[in-house]
């Protein structure tokens, strides 16, 4: 092991070396101090991430510092960097203490940076199940509501069943190919039938980790029982991880054409009956939720083109992705005081008192719905040009049609912000915290510049799937 | 100014610079209407002068016909490029653009009270989505704008509004939005046969336009084209959003609604539908003709029941759009000149009828015909402009109307005598609800004691600025015609 590997794989060495000098110190430290800690170990990991040069052979065995982790690990930390600011102002409004929620945010993103560089399936599995781990701590981490606590209980035990699919897929994989490794965990004419199977046995368990339908039904009682911060966190690094597990299972081995037909279920399923399911929905955490479950189907319709174009429109998304529903859930944090603002028509009038939050909430829905010039049209857009180019026009059509009418309950969100009155009984929001200022204007800022501007991060994309 | 300075660009953004800047203005709601006034009259300036330029050759790389031409590269990975033109048609509409916002500006000078910076910087957002529509000569880049439209014309109507306007709001947003979607397939679709035929991806008008699209896909592509612009322009029996959105949005929101934005659906098909799939749009003609009568027709009709007066404007757009929607169906060059004078008449008109109903709201706090009558013995100025602008939308002699709707009779009577003659059984509609709708406001007997002032000097201003361009048309719309001879030439050889 060189210095150059070592170099290599400094974002995982940095993002846990943080979470130990967290669980270390926090005691001693004030929790201003530990969050800041946090934050800056979070960003040093990226910032390394982006700046140093890919390795061409793997640091360790099973961890490989690829142009697709070094996309990827730069991204986690972006959102877990804004997580982290979203949580402190929050988590002091509700009395959540301690440094064990900075330390497990850290542990989370730990996992992450190792999932895209693993090598073998291994270590895959630990890296997705250290990340379902850490969230299952999240999720339960207000003590106070009641919600949470169920919440956590929900994910541990769907998340249980889901890793068990995982790790059984992988376990056929490895009888029928005989080896862990990734890149020789291939089917050949006479292993076919096993490999397939414990292919199919994955896609099951990413399913439920993407919540797509009809593996979906945890998602929005999680979401509504999360703290807002988490929510952000779990909707955005968490379904992006395993999309990227998919990617690596897909993208770097010889093509599957037995997958087509069930993520094809999946992807129509998911369209449909999320965008439906949102229509339908009062309480604004459960209709991200949904809308959420609606989007995982957009990148799984990428994913099943089986092109390099689709594969490069589902890590474009992703980033996308991770910035709309970071900016969603940040404002939501933001506005809720005591008690979580879950209703949309708590938001009515909210546009005009708190405009910074209520723009950028109204922002992140338009993105969300896919509309020009933010970065949800060119996500779309490169979505549904890929289906259509690999050949899936009619599913195109449909994601399409499904998408139009999400429009509906985003504007719904919009609408109250800007076209009510706010009510008496909502209390007037508290001026935002700098902290939260500023991740909220980064994030909506990366919605409208990769709108406007969306080439680098393309060029990006491609160079990871190279 | 030297010549390769990107002035279709600086076109484009200076309404949204001025929206920007109108955030800095939260403080003090003159200033912010000060602010808005001088960025509306510097792009109508910058319109005026780029109109000065229009007998210029092409520039190098510009499409026949274009006198100004911008491109760059912008999202190489699609061959997407921010390429930006200006032919008669653009110029034309840019020119109507610029110089309805002016008018929407004063327009909503004083009706407006609540949240007037953020007001005014919607406007002019939604001024630079128009203008970026009428320029835009790359397909993705054109789409972008259509959409990017509606953001601000959704919340106008949202906020600013009056009755169900969030009903409004939301159905006028939607049923656009469902329609362009539908539209980007079709564009990817397009943009993908031709790369697969030629080897290079572009979204380029000019590029895609050498596609060879086999004809029993163009009728789908074309189709969807259709439907979205359809919706926009709007045609029977698409138009169900317009007599919503037209009743609930503030005065200046109507205005835009009607005077610009109905005009891109019109703008679209001319531009991009009709060239790209010709067969397909020669297959559609019958089809457009049929709505296009029965629009005139039904427009008129319903306009003759509605009570309230914005409403009965809104559905005489309808008609008034059928007319436009007959001279593209038509495709013959008098008849498309026709169309595009149409539309430019139609914006003038219209725009002024939305105002002058959007001032007496001001005055009784009404809409309903059966508030007033007898007015024009009280308020003889907003009388007189009343009846001007209700005989020039009737097509009397003289002023704008007649000569497009001439126009396009003449052109459309060559090619299909029948339709010609529908349109024409139309128009006397048109009067029956004009000539009521002036019979039961201005004359007739007082229905409630109303003490109504007579208009401001601005209000006046303003009237007579769209009376003048009305009778301009009028009595002299060749410079206009001229405008168009170009493109028109190049679009139906």
């Amino acid at each position: 092991m060189t210095l150059a590997d070592v170099f290599s794989i400094m974002p995982i060495i940095i993002a846990a070396c943080t979470t130990l000098v967290v669980l270390l110190c926090g005691p001693l430290l004030h929790s201003g101090t530990v969050s800041w800690i946090a934050v800056v170990g979070s960003g040093a990991a990226g910032l390394w991430a982006v700046n140093t040069p890919t390795a061409a052979t793997p640091a360790l065995p099973g961890l490989h510092f690829t142009p697709f982790a070094q996309f990827l690990i730069p991204l986690f930390c972006l959102s877990a960097v804004l997580t982290l600011l979203f949580s402190h102002g929050y988590n002091e409004r509700r009395a959540i203490k301690g440094e064990e929620y900075p330390a497990t945010v850290l542990f989370a993103l730990f996992a992450m940076c190792v999932l895209p560089c693993a090598t073998n399936l291994l270590i895959l599995f630990l890296a997705l199940e250290s990340i379902a781990f850490a969230f299952y701590i999240l999720v339960t981490m207000d003590l106070n509501r009641a919600e949470s606590g169920e919440a956590g209980l929900k994910y541990l035990l769907m998340g249980a069943v889901a890793a068990a699919f995982t790790a059984f897929g992988f376990a056929l994989i490895f009888a029928g190919s005989g080896t862990l490794e990734l890149a020789g965990a291939v089917a050949t004419p006479e292993n076919r039938a096993i490999v397939s199977a414990g292919w199919g046995v994955v896609v099951i368990g990413i399913a439920f980790k993407l919540s797509l339908v009809p593996a979906h039904l945890w998602t929005p009682d999680v979401y509504q029982g999360a703290p807002a911060p988490v929510a952000a966190f779990l909707s955005t690094s968490s379904k992006v991880s395993a999309a990227a597990l998919l990617l690596m299972l897909l993208a770097f081995s010889p093509p599957m054409p037995e997958l087509r037909a069930p993520l094809y279920v999946l992807s129509l399923l998911s369209m449909v009956i999320g965008n439906l399911a949102a229509l339908l929905q009062k309480n604004i955490k459960r209709m991200l939720a949904y809308s959420s479950i609606a989007h995982m189907g957009y990148l799984t319709l990428a994913l099943l083109t089986g092109t390099r174009e689709g594969y490069a429109a589902v890590l474009l998304y992703g980033a996308v992705y991770t910035a709309m529903n970071l900016a969603a859930f940040g404002a939501i944090a933001s506005l809720s005081i005591d008690e979580e603002r879950d209703l949309i028509s708590d938001y009515a009038g909210l546009g005009f008192s708190a405009p910074l939050r209520g723009g950028v909430l109204a922002l992140a829905m338009l993105a969300l719905a896919g509309i020009p010039p933010t970065a949800g049209f060119i996500g779309k857009f490169f979505i549904f040009y890929s289906a259509i180019r690999g050949g899936e026009m009619t599913l195109a059509i449909i994601g399409i049609v499904s998408a139009a009418a999400s429009a509906y309950f985003y504007l719904k969100v919009a609408v109250q912000l800007y076209m009510h009155r706010s009510r008496v009984e909502a209390a007037t929001p508290r001026p935002t915290p700098a902290a939260e200022s500023l991740a909220l204007c980064g994030a909506a800022l990366f919605i409208i510049v990769l709108g406007i501007f969306p080439a680098p991060l393309m060029r990006l994309v491609d160079a990871a799937l190279r | 100014m030297t010549s390769d300075f990107p002035i279709l660009t600086f076109l484009i953004f200076l309404p949204l610079c001025g929206s920007l800047l109108l955030f800095a203005c939260r403080r003090s709601d003159d200033l912010a209407r000060g602010v808005a006034l001088s960025f509306a009259l510097a792009e109508f300036a910058l319109c005026v002068w780029l109109s000065l330029g229009s007998t210029l050759g092409a520039p190098a790389g510009a499409p026949a016909g274009f006198f100004r031409f911008e491109d760059a590269a912008w999202i190489e990975r699609f061959g997407i490029r921010y390429t930006l033109g200006m032919d008669g048609i653009s110029l034309v509409m840019a020119l109507l653009t610029a110089f309805i916002t002016v008018i929407a500006v004063l327009v909503s000078w004083t009706g407006i009270r609540e949240r007037v910076p953020l007001y005014f910087s919607l406007l002019l957002a939604l001024q630079c989505g128009i203008q970026g529509v009428f320029l835009s000569l790359d397909l993705f880049l054109f789409y972008l704008f259509w959409e990017a439209m509606l953001i601000p014309m959704f919340f106008l109507i949202g906020i600013w509004g009056h009755g169900r306007k969030i009903y409004s709001a939301v159905k006028f947003f939607l049923y656009t939005f469902l329609g362009s979607l539908l539209m980007l397939v079709a564009i990817i679709a397009l943009y993908l046969m031709h790369g697969d035929q030629t080897g290079s991806y572009t979204f380029s008008l000019a590029g895609l336009l050498q596609t060879d699209v086999p004809y029993g896909l163009s009728l789908w592509l074309y189709a969807a084209f259709l439907l979205s612009f359809a919706i926009k322009f709007p045609v029977f029996p698409l138009h169900t959003w317009l007599p919503d959105a037209h009743t609930d949005a503030p005065t200046a929101g109507s205005v835009l609604l009607a005077s610009l934005l109905l005009k891109t659906g019109a703008y679209g098909l001319i531009r991009f539908a009709y060239p790209l799939f010709p067969d397909a749009a020669r297959a559609f003609t019958p089809l457009l003709y049929v709505v296009a009568v029965f629009g005139i027709s039904y427009g008129a009709w319903v306009a003759f029941a509605q009570k309230d007066m914005k409403r009965l404007v809104a559905y005489s757009s309808v008609s008034h759009m059928g007319f436009v929607a007959l001279g593209i169906a038509a495709w013959s060059p008098v008849a498309l000149s026709g169309a595009l004078l149409q539309m430019v008449n139609h914006g003038i008109t219209t725009g002024a009828l939305f105002a002058i109903v959007g001032m007496l709201d001001e005055r009784a706090q009404s809409r309903e015909i059966a508030t007033y009558g007898g007015i024009w013995g009280k308020v003889p100025v907003l009388s007189f402009f009343f009846l001007f602008f209700c005989m020039a939308s009737a097509g009397l002699p003289g002023l704008n109307n007649f000569v497009g709707e001439f126009l396009v009779l003449v052109g459309t009577f060559r090619v299909a005598p029948l339709a010609a003659l529908g349109a024409f059984l139309g128009i006397v509609l048109t009067l029956v609800y004009t000539v009521r709708l002036v019979q039961e406001v201005l004359f007739g007997k007082e229905n409630k004691p109303l003490s109504l002032k007579d208009l401001s000097l601005r209000e006046a201003g303003v009237l007579a600025l769209l009376a003048l361009v009305a009778v301009y048309l009028g009595v002299h719309p060749g410079p206009v015609l001229d405008l168009f001879q170009v493109p028109i030439e190049l679009l139906t050889k």
